[in-house]
C-alpha cells in the first residue's frame, strides 16, 4: 500500500542543527526560543520559513539544558595571545607570522571570541607594510574549522600623543600634518585601498592633521577611534565632527575627567556636534556652550538630529578601571559600551615573565600584565573577554543580555559588520557562544 | 481516567470500613473483597477494576460475580455510545489538560502509520494555547509522537505575509509545530497569499478528502459563537472559502495589531461549518466568562446560523470542554446533568470515549451478520416439521388501467341515485329552512 505521507525516517538530510531549551540574546532580554543553523551555509536560519517553505526539519537537535546562546564575542582590541604578538615579526620571517596568526585563531575560539580586530601597537612603517596583509578580514572564504576570524586590523598608533603613549615606544610615534598622505607613508598604500585590511585606526585628534586624516579615513570606510590622546573636550568633539565614532579604552591613556573640561569622556555627555559630519573642520570648532557647561541649552536645542555619542572601549579586567568608572561610562551611553581585553601575547599562557618588544619584558600575574622597565606600568591585560563580561555584569548589575551586548552587538555595529556579526538574526553568521549564568564556559 | 490506583484503594478501604460497621453485611463484604482480589489479579489495569470492586461491595444485588462483571461491561459499552459530551473543569488549565490528554489518547489508540495517518484539525487563538503547551510537554516527555499525524488548520488571514508574527502560520509554528516531531510536509494551512484564493479553498477540501477526512477536529469559539472564521450568519452547510470578517472580530483582533483597526486583515480563508461537522469527532474548548453566552446559545439554544457552533448539535460525536466561568449562562439543570453524567461514568470506571471501530464495529458486524444469515437447518435428514406442500400460485394478472367506477358493481350504485345524477340546485339557505309556524 502506498504511504499517504512520506516516511519520517527516510527523508534526506537537511544539514540543519536546532538548538533547543536555550535562552537567546534578543535585544535587552533573554528569550526562550529555538535556534536553527545551517551547517551548509554557516548561517542562522529563519526557522519558520525553512520549515514551511522548504519543509525541512533539523537533522540534529541539541538540548542546551537552559543555557544561554549569545552571538560570538567580538574583541576589537587584541594585541596578541598565546605567546604570539601581532605587532612583532618573528625572527623566522613572515611564514612564521602567518602560522602564529592561525594558532591564535584556533586557541581564541575556545574563549568564545569568534571574531576580533588584531591590534598592532605603534610600530615602524616596515612592520605595518609586512604585517597588515596577514590580518585582512577572511570574509567569504572563511573556514570555520580554522577558529576565530579577523574582521580587519586595528592600528593603535602611531599617530598618537607622546604624552599619553602608555607602553608604546614614544620614539616611533608620528604625526600627520599632511593628512592622508602621511598615513599612506606609514601604513602603506595597498593597506589603505579598499578592500583594505585595516578596520580601525586609533589616533589622537589634537595632533596636527589628525582631523583631516580622520575625514579621509572615514571616506575609505575605515573606522577612526580617539585614543592615546590628550585632547580637550573641544578637540575631542572636533574629532567626532570629523568622523571618529569610537573611543579607544576610555579612561586609559587620556586626560581624566575634569569638571571644567571633561576631556574625551565628555563626549559621552553630549548630543551630536553642531557641525555636520560632511563638513569637517581642520581646527577645533568653537562649540556652543562654555567649557564648564557642556550641557548648555544651546548645545542640546541646536542639535535635534541623531546624537552622535561615540562607541567606547572599556578594559573591564578589574585592573585598568575602577568598577564605578565602568558603571558610570555604561550609564552615560549604554549602547555604545564595548568591552575589550587589550590582551597581550602572554594572555592564555601560565604566569611568568615574557620577552616583549625591543628587549623589554612583561610579567604576567593572572590577568595583570606589567612592563618591567617602566616600574610596574600596566601593559595591557591578559584577561579573557568572557571574564571582562563577567566583571562588567557583576559591577553594573545590568541584565545578562545587556552585558553581552557590549561584546556582541556594540562592537559589530562599531566595526560596521552588524549585518552578519554580533546578532542571532536570520542570515547572520552562526558564530555562537554558549554560556551558563554562574560561570562563563562551555563554548562552541 | 480520574482515578488513580491509590485513590481507588482508599475508596475500597472506606467501603470496607462501612461494611464492617454493618454487622449483618460483614460476611458479604468479605465475599466481595475476595472477588475484588481476584479481579485485580486478572486485570492489567488494577485501578479500573478497583473501582469496579468498590461498586461490587456496595451492590445489594445478590447475583454472581461473573454476572455482575458482565453487566458492568455492557453498561460501559452502552455509555460509551453516549453523544454530546460536555465536560466541565474548574479552570482553563485543567480543561486544556483534559483535551490534551484526550487527543493523545485518541492518537495512541488510533495507532497511526505512514499508510494510515491520524488526521487532526487544529485551531488558533488564545484558548488552545494551553492545549498546545501540554501537548508539547507530553511530546518532550516522550509520551506522544506526531510523526504520523497530518494536520489541517482551520483558517488563515488573507493578505498578511506568512512570516508576520500574527499570521496563523507563525502562531502554529511558535506554539506547536516547532516543538514537536511533526513533518512539515504533513502540515496543511490555508495560504492567504495564494494567487487564486478560491482555488486554494477548493484544493483544501480536496486535500482533506484525499486523507479520508478529518479524524478529530479541535476547535475554539469566539464570544459570538463562531467556529473558525464562520462568523454569525454563515451557512451551516458552508465549505472552505474566503470570508469577510465581522466587525466584532476585527475589533477583537486589533489588539494583536497595535490596536490599529486598519492593520487588521479584513478577510480570511476558513474551513466551513460543514467541513468541521464532517470530521468524525469535534472537540471544542470554551473557557472564560466572556464566552458564557456563546456556550449557552450553542448548547441550550436551537441550531442557529447566528451562533455557528450550535450546529454541533447535529454532529454525532461532539465533545465540548469548558471551565466553570464559561458555564455562567447555563441553567443549573444543564450543568448538573452533564456533571452527573461524567460522575457516573467515573464511578463505573470508564471515560466517555468515542466508540472505536474496534469496539462497536466488530459488534455491529456480528449483529448484522446474525440478522442477515439464514437460519441453519438441521442436516441429519430428520425433520420435525411436516414437509410443505408445493403449491403453485396463480400468475398475477396484467394491470389494466381502468376507471375506478367501472370496478363498482352496478347493484351498489342504487343508493347514490338521486344524489349524483341529479343536478344540484343552488338554493338560498333560507329556502331550505322551514318557515316558522305561526
Amino acid at each position: 500500500m502506498p504511504s499517504a505521507i512520506r516516511d519520517y525516517e527516510a527523508r534526506s538530510k537537511s544539514g540543519i542543527t536546532k538548538f533547543t531549551n536555550c535562552l537567546l540574546v534578543k535585544g535587552d532580554d533573554l528569550v526562550n526560543e529555538d535556534l536553527w543553523i545551517s551547517s551548509v551555509t554557516g548561517k542562522i536560519l529563519h526557522s519558520q520559513e525553512v520549515f514551511y517553505d522548504q519543509q525541512l526539519i533539523p537533522d540534529e537537535i541539541i538540548d542546551l539544558g537552559g543555557r544561554i546562546i549569545s552571538p560570538g564575542f567580538i574583541d576589537v582590541q587584541l594585541n596578541g595571545a598565546y605567546g604570539f604578538d601581532f605587532s612583532v615579526i618573528p625572527e623566522e620571517g613572515m611564514s612564521a607570522y602567518g602560522k602564529g596568526v592561525r594558532r591564535v585563531n584556533k586557541s581564541l575560539i575556545k574563549t568564545g571570541v569568534t571574531s576580533y580586530l588584531p591590534t598592532i601597537t605603534s610600530q615602524t612603517p616596515e612592520v605595518y607594510h609586512k604585517v597588515l596583509p596577514f590580518l585582512a578580514p577572511s570574509g567569504a572564504s572563511r573556514d570555520p574549522t580554522a577558529g576565530s576570524e579577523s574582521l580587519g586590523a586595528h592600528c593603535e598608533g602611531p599617530f598618537i600623543n607622546p604624552t599619553k603613549s602608555g607602553i608604546h615606544d614614544p620614539s616611533i610615534l608620528l604625526t600627520c600634518p599632511r593628512g592622508l598622505p602621511d598615513l599612506i607613508d606609514c601604513y602603506g598604500a595597498s593597506n589603505l585601498t579598499p578592500p583594505c585590511p585595516i578596520r580601525l585606526i586609533t589616533l589622537a585628534p589634537e595632533l596636527p592633521g589628525a582631523l583631516q586624516a580622520t575625514t579621509a579615513l572615514t571616506a575609505l570606510g575605515i573606522v577612526v577611534s580617539i585614543g592615546h590622546s590628550d585632547a580637550s573636550y573641544e578637540e575631542a568633539r572636533a574629532g567626532i565632527a570629523a568622523g571618529a565614532t569610537m573611543i579607544t579604552h576610555l579612561f586609559n591613556a587620556m586626560r581624566p575627567l575634569h569638571h571644567r573640561n571633561p576631556g574625551i569622556f565628555g563626549l559621552l555627555g553630549t548630543a551630536s556636534p553642531s557641525s555636520p559630519r560632511s563638513t569637517p573642520t581642520s581646527t577645533p570648532t568653537s562649540t556652543p556652550g562654555t567649557p564648564g557647561t557642556p550641557g548648555t541649552p544651546t548645545t542640546t536645542t541646536s542639535t535635534p538630529s541623531t546624537p552622535q555619542k561615540p562607541f567606547f572601549g572599556l578594559i573591564a579586567d578589574g585592573t585598568h578601571l575602577h568598577p564605578t568608572s565602568t558603571t558610570l561610562a555604561h550609564a552615560a551611553h549604554p549602547r555604545g559600551c564595548i568591552l575589550v581585553t587589550d590582551a597581550m601575547s602572554p594572555a592564555g599562557l601560565p604566569n611568568g615573565t615574557y620577552p616583549w618588544h625591543h628587549g623589554a619584558r612583561i610579567t604576567k600575574h593572572d590577568a595583570l600584565l606589567t612592563l618591567d622597565r617602566s616600574g610596574g606600568r600596566i601593559a595591557g591585560s591578559s584577561a579573557t573577554l568572557v571574564a571582562c563580561v563577567d566583571n562588567f555584569w557583576n559591577w553594573t548589575g545590568v541584565a545578562v543580555a545587556v552585558a553581552l551586548r557590549a561584546v556582541t552587538e556594540a562592537p559589530a555595529r562599531m566595526a560596521g559588520v552588524w549585518a552578519r556579526k554580533g546578532r542571532l538574526g536570520c542570515a547572520a553568521d552562526a558564530d555562537l557562544c554558549v554560556l551558563r549564568v554562574e560561570e562563563g564556559g562551555g563554548f562552541l | 481516567m480520574a482515578w488513580t490506583a491509590r485513590e481507588a484503594e482508599s475508596c475500597w478501604a472506606q467501603a470496607l470500613q462501612q461494611r464492617k460497621t454493618a454487622a449483618p453485611r460483614l460476611a458479604k463484604a468479605q465475599l466481595d473483597q475476595a472477588a475484588y482480589r481476584r479481579a485485580r489479579q486478572r486485570s492489567p489495569k488494577p485501578w479500573l477494576d478497583a473501582v469496579t470492586g468498590r461498586l461490587m461491595a456496595s451492590s445489594a444485588v445478590a447475583a454472581g460475580n461473573a454476572e455482575r462483571a458482565g453487566g458492568l461491561a455492557s453498561i460501559r459499552q452502552s455509555c460509551r455510545k453516549r453523544k454530546g459530551r460536555l465536560i466541565i473543569r474548574d479552570d482553563p488549565p485543567t480543561a486544556s489538560r483534559y483535551i490534551a490528554d484526550y487527543i493523545i489518547e485518541r492518537i495512541k489508540s488510533f495507532e497511526p502509520t505512514p499508510e494510515n495517518p491520524f488526521v487532526l484539525g487544529l485551531p488558533t487563538g488564545s484558548s488552545p494555547v494551553l492545549i498546545y503547551r501540554y501537548l508539547v510537554e507530553k511530546h518532550k516527555a516522550g509520551e506522544i509522537s506526531f510523526r504520523n499525524v497530518v494536520t489541517f488548520n482551520m483558517d488563515e488571514y488573507v493578505g498578511i505575509p506568512r512570516e508576520h508574527p500574527e499570521s496563523y502560520h507563525s502562531f502554529m509554528y511558535k506554539h506547536f509545530f516547532s516543538h514537536v516531531d511533526i513533518d512539515p510536509a504533513n502540515i496543511n494551512i490555508l495560504n492567504g497569499n495564494a494567487p487564486d484564493l478560491e482555488a486554494e479553498c477548493i484544493g483544501y477540501e480536496e486535500k482533506i478528502k484525499k486523507f479520508g477526512g478529518i479524524e478529530l477536529f479541535l476547535g475554539g469559539i469566539g464570544p459570538d459563537g463562531h467556529i473558525a472564521f464562520n462568523e454569525p450568519g454563515s451557512s451551516l452547510k458552508s465549505r472552505t472559502r474566503v470570508k469577510t470578517l465581522a466587525y466584532d472580530t476585527i475589533l477583537a483582533n486589533s489588539r494583536f495589531f497595535g490596536n490599529d483597526l486598519s492593520q487588521v486583515p479584513r478577510m480570511a480563508l476558513t474551513v466551513g461549518v460543514q467541513t468541521v461537522l464532517d470530521a468524525r469527532e469535534v472537540v471544542v474548548i470554551i473557557t472564560g466568562a466572556h464566552k458564557a453566552l456563546a456556550l449557552q446559545k450553542c448548547i441550550e439554544g436551537g441550531v442557529n446560523h447566528m451562533w455557528t457552533l450550535s450546529s454541533l448539535q447535529l454532529h454525532p460525536h461532539p465533545l465540548i470542554v469548558v471551565d466553570e466561568d464559561a458555564t455562567l449562562e447555563l441553567q443549573v439543570k444543564t450543568v448538573k446533568y452533564f456533571k452527573s453524567i461524567e460522575m457516573v461514568a467515573n464511578e463505573l470506571g470508564f471515560v466517555q470515549t468515542l466508540p472505536t471501530a474496534a469496539s462497536t464495529g466488530v459488534k455491529r458486524s456480528a449483529i448484522v451478520e446474525e440478522l442477515h444469515s439464514p437460519k441453519e437447518k438441521p442436516t441429519n435428514g430428520f425433520k420435525l416439521e411436516a414437509p410443505k406442500p408445493n403449491i403453485s400460485r396463480s400468475v398475477t394478472p396484467e394491470l389494466v388501467p381502468d376507471r375506478m367506477a367501472s370496478r363498482i358493481p352496478d347493484d351498489t350504485t342504487w343508493n347514490l341515485q338521486g344524489v349524483e345524477n341529479e343536478d344540484t340546485s343552488f338554493l338560498r339557505m333560507s329556502a331550505r329552512v322551514a318557515p316558522l309556524s305561526g
